[in-house]
């Protein structure tokens, strides 16, 4: 359900927690939901238990992952209620980084505008279907 | 990452020269590895990776410079050293008849702490019969058994000269598969020379590119990653004066000139120095995307004829 692209100029670890994030985003990985292992992952992906582990730590802090200590790691029961404060200035460095990419791509403003308008649907109308429909 | 547990860190080359003859095979080679790191070192045949980690393993003097290993010259100190590294080279060894069992019954005899179950398991998983003479297995098989000898005695690091050569897709895998668990659960050191670029990418931490003897790059993958990008002009304006002048702050590694426009793999890519070109028309719309390690190496180690443009090597601050 996650995949890591090596023409994706991210880092590999930002991709993952990118991933996860856009997987209960969109309610393929619902509230509960239980998440591979670091090791489980690693495997899956090819990729060096260290990555996993740093975008797990970054999804832990930012409470989309809990971890149940001797049980495993799952999705937050709820999306977490961060500090409006707090919740704006990730907001504000997410938009930095898709705005940058919108202009090396040579997007005009209302194109890069309407682009995020449409994700935010196609979001919302994932939420509506099935859980895990389209992996 | 918790702290090192000693200060001495595993791998450190300072100047490593080696001459065979005229020839040099190694020039004034530095670098270190990290506790639990993976260190990928890349070159293609020919460049000094054997002189490199035959050094590295004390079987080879070097002319000038010094190899350490947990802080200890390995030309002076090899048995003792090896006693904490995990080795399998390029071309395994032991003897042809003795069957895998019976070079695990030896090898636990003289490593203490050489864990047979787990042996035996990662054999399993391989799928190498534990019945058959050494001599008679395949050169896959083989390089599976050495890497199953190299974890059994739970090393402090492991020293991998190219494990996966010869060895079909399905086995090359299964030997990465076996590398990410190690580090999963003991977060061992490793270094290794390759040629499995796509396997790199997803688990080094740093890489070295040797080229004839020098170490051309030294450097966090995520930092090469992040300054490596291939730029696409469809036909420019005015061409090549205005567009040299454009890229010249990307610091371009090649420039190729192709029917459709022009493309350039650049070293010094960042979005603040991208923003002012992205929208010029008349540089044909620029088109911008990241370089999969394999392209960024063979731009590296095997530029084309030179069109004005200019390596830009960075090595460890």
């Amino acid at each position: 359900m996650l995949r890591i692209d090596p023409s994706d100029p991210r880092p590999i670890w930002r991709q993952i927690e990118d991933g996860v994030r856009h997987l209960v985003a969109r309610g393929a990985l619902p509230p509960g939901e239980s998440v591979p292992s670091v090791r489980d992952l690693a495997r899956d992906l090819q990729v060096n238990p260290a990555t996993v582990s740093k975008a797990y730590q970054r999804l832990t802090d930012d409470r989309v992952l809990v971890v149940h200590r001797g049980e495993g790691t799952f999705v937050a029961d709820r999306p977490p209620a961060l500090p409006e404060t707090e919740r704006d200035r990730l907001l504000g460095e997410a938009a930095l980084r898709y705005a940058s990419r919108a202009t090396t791509l040579g997007a005009p403003r209302p194109v890069a505008i309407g682009a995020v308008g449409e994700a935010l649907d196609e979001l919302a109308a994932g939420r509506s279907e099935s859980p895990g429909g389209d992996e | 990452m918790s702290a090192p547990r000693t200060p001495a860190p595993p791998l450190t080359a300072a100047g490593l020269t080696v001459r065979y003859g005229r020839r040099i095979a190694l020039d004034d080679v530095s670098f270190g590895v990290e506790e639990g790191s993976v260190y990928a070192l890349l070159g293609l045949n020919g460049a000094g990776k054997s002189s490199l980690v035959r050094c590295l393993l004390g079987l080879r003097r070097p002319e000038s410079g010094t190899a350490k290993l947990f802080g200890r010259d390995v030309w002076s100190h090899r048995a003792e050293v090896l006693q904490e590294v995990g080795v399998v080279p390029e071309e395994p060894d032991a003897p042809p008849t003795l069957s895998v069992r019976e070079i695990a019954r030896f090898s636990a005899r003289i490593h203490s702490k050489f864990d047979r179950a787990g042996f035996d398991q990662r054999l399993r998983r391989f799928g190498v019969p534990a019945d058959v003479p050494f001599g008679r297995l395949s050169k896959g098989q083989k390089g599976q058994v050495a890497l199953a000898l190299a974890l059994a005695p739970a090393p402090r690091m492991l020293i991998l000269d190219d494990p996966t050569l010869g060895l079909d897709a399905k086995a090359r895998r299964s030997v990465f598969e076996e590398l990410i668990g190690e580090l999963a659960e003991r977060g061992t050191t490793v270094f290794l020379t390759t040629h499995e670029l796509a396997a790199v990418e997803g688990i080094a931490d740093r890489v070295g590119i040797l080229r004839d003897g020098r170490l051309l790059i030294d450097e966090d993958l995520e930092s090469l990653r992040g300054r490596f990008r291939r730029l696409r002009f469809t036909r420019p304006n005015d061409g090549e004066a205005t567009l040299d002048r454009a890229l010249a702050d990307l610091a371009p590694v090649t420039i190729e000139r192709r029917a459709w426009g022009v493309e350039a793999i650049v070293s010094a890519f960042s979005e603040e120095r991208w923003a002012p070109l992205a929208g010029r028309a008349d540089l044909g719309s620029p088109e911008v995307e990241a370089v999969r390690l394999e392209d960024l190496f063979l731009a590296l180690v095997e530029p084309p004829a030179p069109t004005g443009a200019s390596v830009e090597p960075r090595g460890a601050a």
